[in-house]
């Protein structure tokens, strides 16, 4: 469902991507992990059709984004890190205005999947509020919201439980969940590691814009000679060997 | 004092980073604004420095014009320095993405006070710099005072700074202690807007050109004592003008030690009284401000049934653009607020011709009404440049740090930024059209020039929009703070730079062919065959521009906007 072929970008000779190659399934989750500054979001914002790579090929649905980018964005539903949404718009505006950029007709249907979205995500006694009253978790189940409108087949999300409370984060495990069991692949980055175990099929660790390793929680703890902690595992693939002991802690 | 200092650096060093970190393109930007900026005060410089001695040469009451222009000037700087201290001190003490940070630092609330109201002083005193400069310079280069008069301009001007953003200062507090932050800034923008339309009305309709008619000289010398300054013994500024005036003329200076005590004792007070009343009510008013904003919409209905009629044309994707821009747009009492402006701009554009006094020209009639309807198309179009510079060249730069919204979803950047530029353009010329055509019809011109005025202001328009969303794409800013200030920006006037050239390009092209049938029809002569062919490629090479005017701007935005990363 989803290719990264030696996707790659530079910025002023830094790689902050570099030579990536990924292959998602259909229905899978996928954890991209990594420390600050390794890449996740250039990545992610590559696959959504934000940002060029400098080379490298992004398929997504079979479809080559740089070649037809319409088409691969309607298969695709992004869920960016900070929710910068249009703060003079209405939460049920801001939805139809997705549902117009995704060229879904305004028909009876469309007004009952909205409603059906607003209020799975706890928003629907908020829709005819202006969005510059909405705190930061409304912001972000909104969007959350707003990508899963036109159905897309590929969820690309950006630290999706910040500014969550633990009643949205756990609806959220869910929903995603419940995409992937329907068939919608989710390609998610997270600091999360708990959330990252919990949901996700397949993991890769970027570092340095590298991918370090790739593979499900257990055979990457297997892989790298830790017990089966995400946590561990990171740290170990991260060189952050200072953390693999809490007892090496610097103390205060 | 050592957490003031701290709490100020960041602004310098911020100044100095942008300085020294600047890729070469913006530091060349900076330079490009600053030469800008010298030419402006240069010319400012030369015109005051005429209109002085013109002034000089008038016997008897030509120094007492001076005096009154000079009062009228520091009254004026000082309501501006007011008005202008009131916006930015709602902005910087209360509104500003760092101040919950530092109101989380054990700092005190007088340091706080202090570090923002000095950043309101700065970023609202560089206007008295620009403007006031050249002004007073002239005054120094025609009088010829000795060197006091450079120290009292200095401390005096200081002074009258700290008074006015004291006073600015203070009524924002009180301001923002009984509304909202938000509330009041609103509040605020629109008695500005209105205070300038009102303004703008008034010195326009008093027909200020008469002064340069010596017949009514006299008359409006009656006019403008009847229209006193306000000559107030409390205001600061009679003070100022008094002490300034005399060391400008009288050799030697005269002593105005109780004027100068008055207005440093004033100053200094303000200060004082601010600290108090910040004291009192200034972290009630900034936790007022973190209370949510306006949670309902206004006129929903209305604004619902406009929007479904807007976006009719249009496929899905594109009304919901529109839908989305237009709900924008008005539901912003700070950008709506402007069309007010635009509409005073219009009413005193259409008024400047019906008291052309026409009828006194020795130029016959019928030949200078054409005349002038030809030049009324540059006008027309140059308004209509900066109209655009303000809306239309701001539109790609409107959708702000939501345009990830637009860049992820499958709407093509072409049919977006097309999109823009064809609803955008209706306004546009629905606007220009009614500019020249009522124009015209003021002056009576001829229907071949009401007809040729018509047709180049509707392509002379389509230039103008497209330069302003291909300009506005090229240099597209989603990370403002506020939108007004693009045009101003290095886009925005180089925006006004390109799209004047393009209407001096097309009017200059067009003004041969003009004379050439104006005269003949005038003279009963045949146009011969080589005026035709001049005829001709004139307006082939009018079209040739406008064309370019369309596309090339557009290609360069979209081409700027597909490699834009954020």
């Amino acid at each position: 469902m989803i290719k990264l072929i030696g996707l790659s970008k530079v910025y002023k000779g830094f790689h902050a991507v570099n030579e990536i190659n990924i292959d998602v399934m259909a229905g899978v989750i996928f954890g991209f992990l990594g420390p600050n500054g390794a890449g996740k979001t250039t990545t992610l914002k590559m696959m959504a059709g934000i940002i060029k790579p400098t080379s490298g090929q992004i398929i997504i649905n079979g479809i080559n984004l740089a070649e037809n980018p319409s088409a691969a964005k309607q298969c695709v539903g992004f869920i960016p890190d900070r929710p910068f949404l249009y703060e003079k718009l209405s939460g049920l505006e801001f939805l139809l205005l997705i549902a117009g950029l995704y060229r879904l007709d305004h028909t009876p249907l469309l007004d009952r999947q909205v409603s059906e979205l607003l209020e799975l995500f706890d928003l629907d006694a908020w829709k005819d509020e202006l969005i510059e009253s909405y705190s930061h978790g409304m912001k972000q189940r909104l969007v959350m919201c707003a990508s899963l409108l036109h159905r897309p087949k590929v969820l690309i999300v950006d630290e999706p439980m910040v500014g969550l409370d633990p009643k949205a984060a756990r609806l959220v495990k869910a929903i995603f969940k419940k995409q992937a069991s329907n068939g919608t692949t989710i390609f998610m980055s997270t600091h999360s590691l708990g959330v990252a175990q919990e949901i996700c099929n397949e993991i890769a660790i970027i570092q340095k814009g590298q991918i370090v390793a790739k593979g499900t929680s257990k055979t990457l703890s297997r892989t790298v000679g830790v017990d089966d902690n995400l946590e561990h595992t990171f740290l170990k693939l991260t060189e952050d060997k200072r953390f693999m002991h809490e007892k090496s802690l610097p103390a205060h | 004092m050592k957490n003031l200092y701290l709490l100020i650096k960041p602004r310098f060093l911020a100044f100095k980073n942008q300085l020294i970190s600047s890729p070469g393109g913006k530091r060349g930007r900076i330079f490009i604004l600053g030469g800008a900026g010298v030419a402006f005060c240069c010319g400012m410089f030369i015109v005051s420095t005429r209109v002085l001695i013109h002034f000089q040469s008038v016997e008897v009451i030509g120094d007492l014009v001076a005096r009154y222009l000079l009062s009228m000037i520091l009254l004026t700087f000082f309501s501006l320095l007011i008005f202008s201290h009131i916006i930015t001190a709602v902005s910087n003490l209360y509104l500003s993405k760092d101040l919950e940070f530092c109101h989380s630092t054990p700092v005190s609330v007088e340091a706080l006070f202090f570090s923002r109201s000095f950043y309101t002083l700065m970023d609202s005193s560089w206007m008295l710099l620009i403007f006031g400069l050249p002004l007073f310079m002239a005054y120094a280069y025609v009088y010829r005072p000795g060197a006091g008069f450079y120290f009292t301009l200095f401390h005096l001007n200081l002074a009258m700074v700290i008074i006015a953003a004291g006073m600015g200062i203070l009524i924002t507090m009180l301001l923002v202690y009984v509304f909202p932050a938000q509330r009041t800034k609103d509040i605020i923008m629109f008695i500005a807007i209105l205070m300038v339309v009102a303004l703008y009305f008034l010195f326009r309709f008093l027909r200020p050109e008469r002064l340069a008619n010596p017949d009514s000289f006299f008359s409006i010398m009656e006019y403008l004592s009847a229209l006193k300054t306000p000559q107030s013994p409390y205001l600061p500024t009679q003070w100022i003008t008094e002490t300034l005036w005399d060391s400008l003329t009288v050799s030697g200076g005269k002593s105005h030690i109780f004027a100068v005590t008055l207005t440093w004792v004033t100053a200094l007070s303000m200060v004082v009284v601010n600290v108090w009343v910040a004291q009192a009510v200034y972290i009630d008013g900034f936790s007022k401000s973190q209370e949510a904003k306006k949670r309902r919409t206004v006129g929903k209905k209305i604004l619902d049934m406009v929007v479904r009629c807007l976006k009719k044309p249009f496929d899905e994707d594109l009304g919901a653009i529109i839908a989305k821009d237009f709900r924008t747009f008005f539901r912003d009492n700070t950008q709506w607020s402007q069309l007010i402006l635009l509409g005073a701009l219009v009413v005193v554009y259409v008024y400047n011709f019906s008291v052309l006094p026409l009828d006194k020209s020795p130029i016959q009639l019928d030949f200078l009404q054409n005349e002038l309807a030809f030049l009324n198309m540059g006008l027309a179009g140059f308004v209509l440049s900066a109209i655009s510079a303000r809306f239309i060249f701001t539109a790609v730069s409107a959708e702000g740090e939501a345009y990830w919204v637009i860049s992820s979803s499958p709407l093509r950047l072409r049919k977006y930024l097309w999109g823009k530029y064809v609803y955008l353009s209706f306004p546009m010329i629905f606007l220009a059209e009614v500019l020249v055509v009522f124009t015209n019809y003021l002056l009576d011109v001829t229907r071949f020039m009401m007809l040729l005025s018509s047709i180049t202001m509707l392509f002379m328009v389509l230039g103008i929009v497209a330069l302003g969303i291909g300009f506005g794409a090229l240099y597209a800013n989603f990370k403002y703070e506020n939108i007004a200030q693009l045009s101003v920006g290095f886009g925005g006037v180089l925006y006004m730079i390109v799209s004047s050239i393009f209407i001096a390009i097309v009017i200059l092209l067009e003004a041969g062919p003009v004379y050439i049938l104006f005269m003949s029809d005038a003279s009963g002569r045949t146009v011969t065959d080589f005026q035709w062919l001049i005829i001709i490629v004139s307006f082939v090479m009018v079209m040739v521009i406008n064309t370019l005017a369309i596309f090339k701007p557009m290609r360069m935005g979209l081409k700027a906007l597909r490699a834009y990363e954020g």
